[in-house]
């Protein structure tokens, strides 16, 4: 069947079978690998997107489900000033091991600092509970989460 | 012990003072950004499943449905299952079907006899995923069903049906040191009991995958997730019964490892490039979450039994140690695994008398095979509840009690090997302790339900290869053009970062900005064989191959940029990517013009790097000799609080300290510290694999709970002790491992002191717990 859906602020058109998931669609048919598959199960958090800017995991998410509505990767979020400012923390604190959950873990940091500009610790930590990182042990990626919140605010005028 | 030009020679440790004539480090022991962080926060770094191109042939694989029968195939239904490209079995196999690690048990493709359920018959190869699963469902097998064992005690029973030829007793060892009888006669107080430890799974997030494409007339390139590139390369061509050369392995970022993908990397690339080569057209293999956790190596679980005693003085008189390792279905590592806590059974201890028997057993389970810590975690589990338990019985404090033990300089391992320098127990554990307010005293009381505890724990990690085995390990460095600089190693990126690590090794020794050294992925047509990532040695030995790159290509550099300057070789430095005059620090040339130089005087702008360990000694017989070249030392303080309404444990605060040699990265140990902490908490408490009549019922991430953000402790800043180590650059050890050792008993320790209660099996899920509290009450 034919969607029609908005992807990282640009209407797409494609074709693809109802049981696809979005997950499939985004990383098979898109070329969007920034999404990661870690276990098609609605597990692990690896496959995190923005759907209308709250996060799912887009292994749970048919293709059909998403017409009309607005789909964002890591990719549309570049340049992006929160997003800048959490992958600088990121980087800057350490909180990337291998990689392969950080694009799922950044976006549902953007989504918590959209929300909640200023969280705390435990709620940063509730926020991401669904992203599993295997390799971090999550200290560094709760204080990147929390440096990139006050450096936002400190930003502001 | 490096060669100089001059015909001196000097340490690996010695570097800094004796070659680059600074005081202080311009790179190393300074945290960086790491230099792959931007591709990987940006998403665009590349695993192996974002190769794989639409139209790629997908191969999955069939496996067996028993844990041990012997079995007829019968491919004819599922080949005509349309969009089916092959169906291949055992007879398709054009080189060797034997691909068992350290023992010849391990068919690649199971074609007479299956082991464990989910044992690999055959490879179907189809155009897309549905006609594939629709195949693998259509290929007939018949099981003529053996008895099967699930239990060590079921495999050791005298008429238990052999698993492999030759009985279910895979491998043994043995030491003997001192004389462990006269040790007991001579304590105060002894304790004996029996440990087991359970299989954890790595749950690394990104699941196995290989993609291999056909090249040419006898050649095939395969894009996959290991650990070892050329261990990979060897095993795919052993399959295909090619040369090496006809084989290129390129490691994709790879998603997460622990060991794991060291097992499984060869294993997954060697079924994909199969079915490549005979389809002659490009397949990928990937798995699933729950392939990837039923059927895939695991942590080897174990039983030991333990006896042990000291002295009025607190001092262990002797150790006798049982332990029973449970390979599942195949060897695999267990030979090294048993090994390695065979060696290690003591702990971190100085112990005359020891007495330390292994084996590994076959069962009709899901094999093992390396994880992080490898056997030492389970060993150090026993060892450190045992000390623990001495302690207790002569009244002594655990700290006090440990110290009056440690292996310090002079002392001498449970194999007699003589531990000269590089020994940071004891300031591990000092550390820790004091950091933690040991002293203040351990009764932190109860608020309500909830009580809290504290717990140490002490571990030592031999690096590298074991029983004076050589090792070595090699890397290379080419300066470009325009003075920026590709370096190669064999060491994958995991997760780990230990190639970063080479680049500030290098980049402190050639004085060139860290952004302007490339790190090349490993491709084994182009990089030079750095051997394994495991046993901790991608940094410490891949380093040490860097650092004799960069000392080699330095000195060329240092030899070409005195002409261009017009001054003595002494006086040439290098830093900040150009040569200076330190006389007259105006006079310089870029790395850019002394490059050019290089190339138009046909000096070789390229290093190769090899590094091989000192010699030693081992003798097979007694089990005594130098063992592994170098150990990593640490200790753990944590408290913990019980909820003894429901029986949870939460770590509340985890005090981590280890010797480390030297310090490449402070940021990057903390990492590593902070990955082992968490999955350390996860095997002490919560990661149980279910399996049953040797199916594993929970393969998922929803029943087999790892822990997530909202399990995270607060962890100190961890304690860096510098000891270094003489032969390798810059004196650094492996960090990776160790990390993981000391967190399990320091928690198990802590919840003994918070409730009394001592458990000899992992993990202490709440319901154990719980149930243990009310079977106290009165
Ligand atoms: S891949 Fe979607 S949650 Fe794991
Ligand atoms: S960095 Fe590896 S899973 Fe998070």
């Amino acid at each position: 069947m034919r969607i029609t859906f908005e992807l990282n602020g640009k209407r797409v058109e494609c074709e693809a079978r109802p049981n696809k998931t979005l997950l499939d669609l985004l990383r098979a048919d898109l070329g969007l690998t920034s999404v990661k598959k870690g276990c098609e199960q609605g597990e692990c958090g690896a496959c995190t997107v923005l759907l209308d800017g709250a996060p799912v995991n887009s292994c749970l998410v048919l293709a059909p489900q998403v017409e009309g509505r607005a789909v964002t990767t890591l990719d549309g979020l570049v340049d992006d000033p929160l997003m800048a400012a959490l992958r600088k923390a990121f980087m800057e604190d350490g909180a990337i091991q291998c990689g392969f959950c950080i694009p799922g873990m950044l976006l549902s940091a953007y989504a918590l600092l959209r929300e909640n500009p200023r969280p705390t610790e435990e709620e940063v930590k509730t926020a991401i509970e669904g992203n599993i990182c295997r390799c971090t042990g999550y200290i560094k990626i709760i204080e990147a989460i929390m440096d990139a919140a006050e450096r936002i605010q400190n930003e502001r005028p | 012990m490096i060669e100089l030009w001059d015909g001196a020679s000097m340490e690996y440790d010695k570097i800094l003072e004796n070659l680059l004539g600074r005081d202080d480090y311009l790179v190393v022991g300074h945290s960086v950004v790491r230099t792959d962080a931007l591709e990987k926060a940006l998403g665009r770094a590349r695993f192996t499943a974002d190769y794989i191109p639409k139209g790629t042939a997908v191969v999955k694989v069939v496996r067996s449905s028993q844990p041990h029968a012997r079995i007829k195939v019968d491919v004819k239904a599922a080949l005509g299952v349309p969009g089916v490209l092959a169906v291949l079995t055992a007879a398709d196999v054009p080189g060797h079907n034997q691909i068992g690690y350290a023992l010849p048990d391990q068919p690649f493709l199971n074609g007479e006899k299956v082991h464990y359920i989910g044992d690999p018959i055959a490879l179907v190869c189809a155009e897309k995923e549905y006609a594939a699963a629709e195949a693998v469902d259509a290929v007939e097998v018949e099981y003529d069903p053996l008895p099967a064992s699930f239990t060590l005690d079921a495999a050791l029973q005298p008429d238990a049906e052999p698993i492999h030829e030759g009985g279910n007793v895979a491998v043994t060892t043995r030491i003997r040191k001192g004389d462990a009888e006269r040790g007991f006669s001579a304590a105060e107080v002894e304790v004996e009991d029996t440990y087991e430890t359970p299989y954890q799974e790595h749950m690394y997030l990104e699941p196995e995958a290989a993609y291999a494409v056909p090249e040419g007339a006898g050649k095939v390139t395969v894009v996959g997730t290991m650990q070892s590139p050329f261990l990979v390369r060897e095993k795919v061509a052993h399959v295909l019964g090619w040369n090496l050369s006809q084989v290129r392995i390129i490691q994709a970022l790879t998603g997460g490892a622990f060991g794991g993908k060291d097992d499984m990397g060869p294993l997954v690339c060697a079924k994909a490039a199969l079915a490549a080569v005979k389809l002659g057209r490009p397949a990928a293999l990937v798995f699933d979450r729950d392939e990837s956790v039923a059927y895939t190596p695991k942590r080897f679980p174990a039983r030991i039994r333990y006896r042990s005693g000291a002295d009025g003085e607190g001092r262990i008189t002797a150790v006798e140690v049982d332990i029973t390792v449970d390979c599942g279905a195949y060897a695999n590592r267990a030979p090294f695994w048993l090994w390695r806590m065979t060696a290690h059974a003591a702990g971190p201890y100085e112990v005359e008398n020891a007495s330390v028997d292994g084996r590994a057993v076959y069962t009709n389970k899901v094999f093992g095979g390396s994880f992080r810590g490898f056997g030492d975690v389970a060993i150090h589990f026993a060892a450190e509840s045992q000390v623990d338990r001495l302690a207790e019985e002569l009244g002594m404090d655990p700290v006090e009690f440990r110290l009056r033990n440690v292996l310090r300089p002079g002392s001498r391992t449970t194999c007699d090997q003589l531990l000269d320098h590089s020994v940071g127990m004891e300031e591990c554990l000092r550390g820790a302790a004091e950091a933690a307010g040991w002293k203040r005293g351990r009764e932190l009381g109860r608020k309500g339900s909830r009580v809290r505890g504290v717990g140490v724990g002490c571990a030592y990690h031999g690096i590298s290869t074991s029983r004076s085995t050589p090792d070595w390990s090699a890397a290379s460095l080419i300066l470009n053009q325009d003075g920026s600089f590709t370096y190669r190693t064999g060491i994958c990126e995991l997760g780990q970062g230990s190639p970063v690590g080479h680049a500030k090794i290098v980049a402190e020794i050639i004085g060139a900005p860290l952004s302007s050294i490339r790190i090349e992925v490993p491709d084994t047509d182009s990089t030079p064989n750095a051997k394994p990532t495991h046993g901790s040695r991608g940094l410490m030995l891949g380093g040490t191959a860097a650092a004799d790159a960069a000392l080699k290509l330095r000195q060329r550099m240092i030899s070409v940029a005195a002409e261009m300057l017009g001054c003595p070789e002494a006086d040439v430095d290098l830093r900040e990517g150009r040569a200076f005059n330190r006389q007259d620090p105006s006079e310089e040339v870029s790395f850019a013009e002394l490059a050019e130089e290089l190339y138009v005087r046909g000096v070789s702008p390229a290093a190769y790097g090899f590094y091989t360990s000192p010699r030693r000694f081992y003798d097979p017989e007694t089990g005594l000799g130098v063992n592994y070249s170098v150990y990593t030392f640490a200790a753990s303080v944590v408290e913990v609080e019980v909820d003894t309404e429901t029986g949870q444990v939460d770590v509340v605060k985890v005090w981590p300290a280890m010797d480390v040699g030297r310090a490449i990265d402070p940021l990057m140990i903390e990492g590593q510290i902070h990955g082992a902490v968490s999955q350390g908490i996860g095997f002490t408490l919560m990661e149980r694999l279910v399996v049953e009549d040797g199916l594993v019922l929970n393969p998922n991430f929803k029943d087999y709970v790892v822990p997530s953000a909202l399990d995270t402790p607060e962890v100190a800043e961890t304690i860096i002790v510098e000891e270094p180590y003489r032969h390798s650059a810059f004196g650094a050890k492996g960090v990776g491992e160790p990390a993981i050792i000391s967190i399990v008993p320091a928690i198990a320790n802590a919840i003994h002191n918070a409730t009394g209660l001592r458990f000899n099996t992992l993990p202490i899920t709440a319901e154990r717990l719980y149930a243990a509290l009310r079977r106290r009450k009165p």
